[in-house]
């Protein structure tokens, strides 16, 4: 049995402490990124299955990381974080291919939803919510 | 004293000022132009009645002189007519009757001639002919008395004669000659006296022209001044020049009422570019505040989900985070209420570098939709400015709203809050994005004036901007080279005293 690697990138810290637990107990591989730019190069570095972004970074957004990834390997799924400002870029997100995108503030267990549906869909079947 | 005193004073103020201007006494130009001329209407009368009299008195002058002449004429004919009497024993009748005439002439005219003339002499004349006409009577007498023309002491009477006859002569033609120079004398008078009486007339008029129109010029040059003032956006009112009220008083008063319309059309113009602005921001700010709501929900949940799992200290740390975040949230919400707030114009001492800061963070997230960095850099210690605060934020957010609209990939934002040139703060606000071009630079402040499509831009920003500066007796200067950089330099004096050098 192997286990999806997820990467999760959001510049505010407590994002990625809060959600790292959760997806640990579902049975997913968790890597947190909060500087956009270790983001970048983690994704180059090594395929991950799903990333996880939120899309207004300082210097880098969620659309350049999309970018990068469907650059690096175009199987891994994107999920994205979006803002209250920030519709346009979600909808540029979603042509760029993203595989769903879920609005702040958010409950956990709907983004782990996410998660636990693009692993199935990519053949983890024994991941669950 | 700050340049708003005037704008927080009541209404009851405003009308007293207006009443302190009206209720000074009056001393209109009209008055004072109907004066001068009313002056110089007076002089021509007394001048000119003046030489009406002396012309009256030459006429009378001339009489008297010809009376004198006609008297001496007649004098002398008796003198001549004497003199055959005793060369050849003839005309003594006719000296007689020349004599007689003469005497009629002084009788007649010897009032005439107390009143007017010189005064001696005249009695001793009368006495001295009355005294020839007596010899001359006498003489005739014995010539009657003795029909062989011998006369007694003939030589005697002669000489009697000859003594009065020369006295009354000298006297007569002295005192002729005395009028004569009078009359000469007038004569030179009424000659100069008009002459004199223009000179000074050219000299009045020299003076009433440079005095009335000083008193034009100086209200004008000072009216063209306070002008300038205000059009630098200083809108005090403006002070009389004068303790006395004239056609510029209301002139002054129109201008204050103008002042006063202005300056409560440019507070509702920044009133509602302010607005605008809030409007701008609001979105921002609501993604702003998604971040630490979002935080605090996912934080609660997984307490909610874990709670039995939890040591202790994670417990702690997350209830530590939960309180954190609120706080985090009621600083943007407050960040952006204290500059929405209704302002009531008040003028504190500011730091100018934490307001800049405020100012920035409100602007952040306009900034970070667009991945465009600010960079904050303020000098350490530097003395606090006197300002209104919503204000002095509004100009920043302007200028770095307008810098955010300037910028394209890769834009920069720099904010330098430092010491300026002596007793000055500056604020510079610089981007590398498309620049102004040097022709459109001299526009850019001009209200309306913007390059931004409709809807977008209003052109008000920058002008309310040096509104708001000018009030706090600073000044706004861009400087910009197309394609490389635009500075926004706000500079603004500090808080006088305050600083630690
Ligand atoms: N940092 C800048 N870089 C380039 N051009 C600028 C900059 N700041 C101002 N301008 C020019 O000056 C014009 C006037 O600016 P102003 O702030 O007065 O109005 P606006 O920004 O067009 O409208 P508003 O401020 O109401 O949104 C702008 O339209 C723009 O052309
Ligand atoms: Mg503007």
């Amino acid at each position: 049995m192997n286990s999806p690697e997820i990467l999760l990138i959001d510049d505010e810290p407590i994002v990625g402490q809060r959600l790292r637990t959760g997806l640990e107990k579902m049975g997913c591989k968790v890597e947190v990124a909060q500087d956009p730019k270790d983001a970048l190069a983690k994704i180059r570095g090594k395929r991950f299955d799903v990333v996880i972004t939120d899309i207004m970074m300082p210097e880098i957004n969620g659309i350049q990381v999309l970018e990068t990834v469907k650059e690096a390997n175009p199987d891994t799924q994107v999920i994205i974080i979006t803002g209250f400002a920030t519709s346009e870029l979600a909808r540029e997100a979603m042509e760029k291919g993203a595989y769903d995108m879920i609005a702040k503030p958010f409950k956990p267990a709907d983004l782990r939803g996410m998660v636990a549906k693009a692993a199935n869909e990519m053949g983890f079947t024994d991941i669950k919510e | 004293m700050t340049p708003d005193t005037i704008a927080a004073q009541g209404k009851n103020d405003i009308a007293a000022d207006e009443k302190d201007l009206l209720e000074r006494p009056v001393f209109s130009f009209r008055f004072q132009i109907i004066l001068g001329f009313f002056t110089f209407f007076i002089l021509s009368v007394v001048v000119t009645v003046g030489a009406m009299i002396t012309i009256n008195q030459i006429e009378k002058k001339i009489t008297t002189v010809q009376t004198w002449e006609q008297f001496l004429f007649n004098i002398e004919q008796a003198r001549r007519w004497e003199k055959n009497f005793f060369l050849y024993g003839t005309n003594l009748e006719d000296a007689l009757s020349s004599t007689t005439e003469a005497q009629a002439i002084l009788a007649e005219n010897l009032k005439k001639f107390e009143g007017s003339s010189i005064p001696a002499a005249k009695e001793n004349i009368k006495k001295h002919l009355d005294l020839y006409h007596g010899k001359l009577l006498q003489l005739n007498q014995l010539v009657k008395e003795s029909p062989d023309h011998s006369i007694p002491r003939a030589d005697l009477i002669e000489n009697d004669l000859r003594r009065y006859g020369a006295s009354i002569v000298g006297d007569a033609a002295d005192l002729t000659a005395r009028e004569h120079d009078l009359l000469f004398r007038w004569l030179q008078l009424v000659q100069r006296v008009p002459a004199y009486f223009l000179v000074f007339l050219f000299f009045l008029m020299i003076y009433m022209t440079r005095f009335l129109s000083r008193r034009f010029m100086k209200p004008l040059k000072y009216l063209v001044n306070e002008t300038r003032r205000i059009a630098r956006g200083d809108f005090t009112p403006v002070q009389p020049l004068r303790k006395f009220r004239d056609e510029f008083t209301t002139v002054e008063v129109a201008i204050n009422r103008m002042l006063r319309e202005l300056e409560s059309r440019q507070n509702s113009l920044i009133e509602s570019h302010k607005l605008r602005a809030v409007g701008i921001l609001t979105a921002g700010v609501a993604h702003e505040l998604n971040n630490p709501i979002n935080n605090i929900m996912l934080t609660a949940h997984s307490m909610l989900d874990e709670y039995d799992d939890l040591t202790k200290d994670e417990q702690i740390d997350m209830i530590t985070d939960i309180i954190g975040e609120t706080d985090r949230s009621r600083g943007i919400v407050h960040n952006l209420l204290d500059f929405t707030r209704e302002n009531k114009a008040t003028y504190d001492a500011i730091d100018l570098g934490s307001l800049v800061e405020e100012t920035t963070k409100l602007a952040k997230n306009q900034a970070r939709v667009r991945g465009i960095p600010i960079k904050l850099d303020v000098q350490p210690g530097l003395p606090p400015v006197l300002g209104d605060r919503q204000k002095l934020k509004q100009v920043f957010l302007n200028l770095i709203m307008n810098a955010l609209d300037a910028v394209g990939q890769n834009g920069l934002i720099q904010v330098r809050v430092r010491y300026h040139k002596l007793n000055y703060l500056s604020v510079q606000i610089e981007d590398n994005g498309a620049g102004i071009a040097p022709d459109v630079l001299p526009h850019i402040f001009d209200p309306f004036f913007t390059t931004k499509p409709v809807g977008k831009g209003t052109g008000l920003g920058l002008s309310v901007s040096r509104g708001i500066i000018n009030k706090h007796r600073g000044r706004i200067e861009a400087d910009s080279k197309p394609g490389a950089y635009t500075i926004f330099n706000v500079i603004l004096p500090y808080y006088p005293g305050s600083a630690n050098e």
